[in-house]
């Protein structure tokens, strides 16, 4: 009787389709869930928005033009990663971080290494040779950084680098450092003018943003436009707004935060 | 059985130690001119106790010591009649306090000096207004080790405590401490004369790797790390090549420092081939690790030092490492120093973590405080991002028309950066500075320091041609070229042009050349 009845709701619940969902459901996620797999942001409405921040053992992007938040919003994340405890390493294609915005942002610089690579113009010199050899060692001090391990975040800035050049790298790349990274704690990022790796498990995210003003004798605040150029008028901030653009990784919308202008 | 000897002035004291170590493996210095051995055993090789010390004699005058010579029962007994008698003296064991009763009281002071008696001085605190033991004794009337040891213990100790406990049975030749021997310096170096010259790191790499795996295992048995590598290469010009190799933590895997060696040798290769090899290294006491069970470990200095070597060598000498602010207001004025982070643990500001975990990460952090140095980095709650400057550490020449003493429109003649009309312009904000300093001739920038380099006018690169400026425009008249010392004098803009960039840009006050300093990012 026992068996019958049993046999009666297995029936009942194919009949239904009910009973594969039934099954799957218990299935742990794929993907990390628990705070431990990402790396904040450090900023509370980001962090929300992007459910943790960045995912560890993945390739991420930050990509956007020039004044449109991109090394504030990197800054941001190495100071995050590096005040609690963990070191981060900063492959600079082209040498252009500014020590003291990084100072500024709260990186812990005693646990920030630093990979300078050769302080020229690469948007405008016409001597592709070097262009070519800038990058390669880039990408190889990447690779070798991240093959070290130990580090929470492993960045590299190519925003200064030609959109075309980094076109020409053949995709691999990309998926070679992926393959590096995966199963690790080490999250990789790269900052560049346009997406170019497209991760499937990391972040996208792309940047538009827009330097604020004010003027000290109004005391108000005010975007770019105007022609208003009084000897008041100063740098209040960097209004930035974020969009993950990556294909897989949910997230809950656009979010919109400002950086405030520090003297230096 | 022991021995002691005590040497003339001015007696070489390695010569000394020397003399002794040739008899016995156990001696112990006790101060410049003086030593103990440990004569057991020798009975067998020698004979009796004076045939030793006869022998003990002759070696140390056959190398031009002279020296006094006793051999007793205990330590103390020998060293007090060393100090007292010359020649040699021996006694029997068991008869030290009788042949002791005679001696005179002041060969407690020699004997109980903290600064000559104490192996290990500096684990005691420093003596002040010390007063030797006999001052005392000789008060009452004692003259003699006899008339003292004779004191009831009891009573001694009632009026001199613990210590004068302690000298009663020095007197009565009684030792305080078992010996402790002097352990040998032991050089830490492997040579290999090679039958062929080589050239080449290949080659070198495996001979490299011959050398340091019996260095790794002496290492390993006297429990130390490597602290410098010394690697000599004599060449085939008979000239030696020799570097040396800082370590930024003791290591001793073989082929962890056959890597950094290699990587070193990869930069600073030798002229001329090779044809003997010596690797030396100075030793130091093991690192004694504890891992925490609340932080992430930071990979090991073994890894560290590799990696670091194989960036210097792949992106040059001094271009990794930690950034350091430096103090000086030159714009863009940084440092670099080597990448060595230290574990810290990490204590979240009350208001955003539960107040009890809180507490609990302090009151660990207080534990471990007593045991081992950390450094406490505290994380405050979540503040606003801060803009940054991404810097050109070679300032780009650029055209600015001026209209009212303020910019109005730019020009960049840089592929990338389009430049255009001024939308809004923050400034001039004067900044000066190292004017009593003399510009150097030959641009020549401090090691670790580094400023925004002079802008040298280029040609053949399609640079700005420096067109004539028009009426209202300044441009690079010509750009003055600056070294990274020497004085600076500009008026700093922040301006924000109609696509949407903003720029930083200065105005040389003493050359009126506009040049663009970074982008706000």
């Amino acid at each position: 009787m026992a068996n019958n009845n049993a046999l009666a709701l297995i029936e009942t619940a194919l009949r239904e389709r009910k009973l594969d969902r039934t099954l799957t459901s218990a299935l742990p996620p794929l993907e990390r869930s628990d705070a431990a797999a990402f790396i904040p942001f450090g900023v509370e409405a980001i962090d929300a928005v992007l459910r943790g921040g960045l995912p560890r053992g993945q390739v991420s992007e930050i990509a956007g033009s020039p004044s449109s938040g991109r090394t504030t919003l990197l800054l941001q994340l190495l100071a995050t990663a590096t005040r609690g405890g963990e070191i981060a390493a900063l492959v600079d294609t082209c040498d252009r971080l500014e020590v003291a915005s990084a100072a500024a942002a709260g990186i812990d610089l005693d646990r920030l290494l630093w990979i300078r690579g050769e302080s020229f113009d690469p948007l405008h010199s016409l001597r592709t040779r070097l262009c070519d050899r800038v990058l390669e060692r880039a990408i190889k001090a990447l690779t070798l950084v991240l093959q070290a391990g130990g580090f929470a975040i492993v960045a590299i800035d190519l925003a200064d680098m030609h959109p075309r050049l980094l076109r020409s790298l053949p995709f691999t790349t990309w998926l070679r450092l992926q393959r590096i990274v995966e199963g690790s704690d080490t999250a990789c990022l790269l900052v560049t003018p346009e997406p170019l790796a497209r991760s499937a498990g990391g972040l996208t995210v792309m940047c538009t943003g827009q330097t604020t003003w004010t003027s000290q004798q109004t005391g108000s605040s005010q975007q770019t436009g105007s022609q208003q150029t009084g000897r008041g008028h100063r740098v209040t901030g960097l209004e930035t707004e974020i969009r993950v653009v990556s294909p897989r990784r949910r997230v809950d919308g656009e979010v919109r935060f400002t950086a405030v202008a520090n003297d230096y | 059985m022991f021995g002691a000897l005590y040497a003339a002035e001015g007696t070489d004291h390695v010569v000394l130690e020397s003399v002794a170590r040739e008899f016995s493996p156990r001696i112990e210095v006790c101060g410049p001119r003086e030593i103990t051995l440990d004569l057991s055993g020798l009975a067998r090789l020698f004979g009796d106790a004076r045939t030793i010390a006869d022998e003990l004699r002759r070696t140390a005058a056959d190398r031009g010591l002279r020296v006094r010579v006793a051999i007793a029962g205990t330590r103390t007994a020998a060293q007090l009649f060393v100090h007292h008698r010359a020649g040699i003296t021996v006694v029997e064991p068991g008869t030290e306090a009788d042949a002791l009763s005679e001696l005179p009281l002041l060969l407690l002071d020699e004997l109980i000096n903290p600064k000559t008696q104490n192996p290990n001085p500096k684990s005691q605190p420093p003596t002040t207004n010390y007063q030797p033991p006999t001052t005392t004794l000789r008060q009452w009337g004692l003259r003699t080790l006899g008339e003292f040891a004779a004191l009831p213990a009891d009573e001694v100790a009632a009026r001199l405590g613990a210590a004068g406990v302690e000298w009663q049975r020095v007197a009565r030749g009684e030792d305080r401490r078992p010996l402790v021997a002097a352990v040998p310096e032991e050089r830490f170096e492997q040579t290999l004369e090679l039958e062929w010259p080589i050239e080449g790191l290949e080659p070198l790499s495996f001979v490299l790797g011959r050398l340091m795996e019996p260095l790794s295992a002496h290492l390993e048995r006297r429990d130390r790390g490597a602290a410098v590598l010394h690697v000599r290469l004599r060449l085939v010009t008979r000239a030696v090549h020799e570097r040396s190799l800082e370590l930024p933590a003791p290591m001793r895997d073989a082929r962890t420092l056959r890597t950094l060696a290699l990587l070193d040798l990869e930069s600073h290769p030798p002229d001329a081939a090779i044809d003997r090899i010596t690797v030396a290294i100075d030793p130091t006491p093991g690192r004694v690790v504890q891992f925490s069970l609340l932080t992430r470990p930071l990979p090991s200095p073994e890894n560290l030092s590799t990696l670091a070597a194989r960036l210097a060598a792949l992106m040059g000498e001094g271009r990794c490492g930690s950034p350091e602010l430096v103090d000086s207001w030159r714009p863009g004025a940084f440092a670099m120093k080597p990448f060595a982070p230290r574990d810290s643990i990490v204590i979240h500001s009350r208001h955003d973590t539960p107040r009890h975990r809180d507490t609990e990460t302090r009151n660990l952090v207080t534990h471990l405080d007593a045991s081992v140095p950390r450094c406490v980095v505290e994380v405050t709650a979540a503040a606003a991002p801060v803009v940054a400057l991404r810097r050109f550490r070679t300032a780009m020449p650029a055209r600015v028309r001026v209209e009212d003493g303020r910019p109005v429109r730019v020009w960049i003649d840089r592929r990338g950066f389009s430049g255009g009309r001024v939308a809004t312009a923050a400034g001039p904000w004067r900044t000066s500075g190292a004017w009593w300093e003399e510009a150097p001739v030959a641009p020549k920038p401090r090691s670790g320091e580094h400023g925004p380099v002079a802008p040298k006018p280029r040609s053949g690169e399609g640079g700005p041609v420096a067109p004539k400026p028009r009426n209202g425009e300044h441009g690079p008249v010509a750009p003055k070229p600056r070294s990274g010392e020497g004085g600076w004098d500009r008026d700093e803009w922040d301006v924000a042009l109609h696509d949407g960039v903003s720029y930083r840009l200065f105005r040389e006050r003493d050359g009126d050349a506009w040049f663009v300093e970074g982008v706000v990012d």
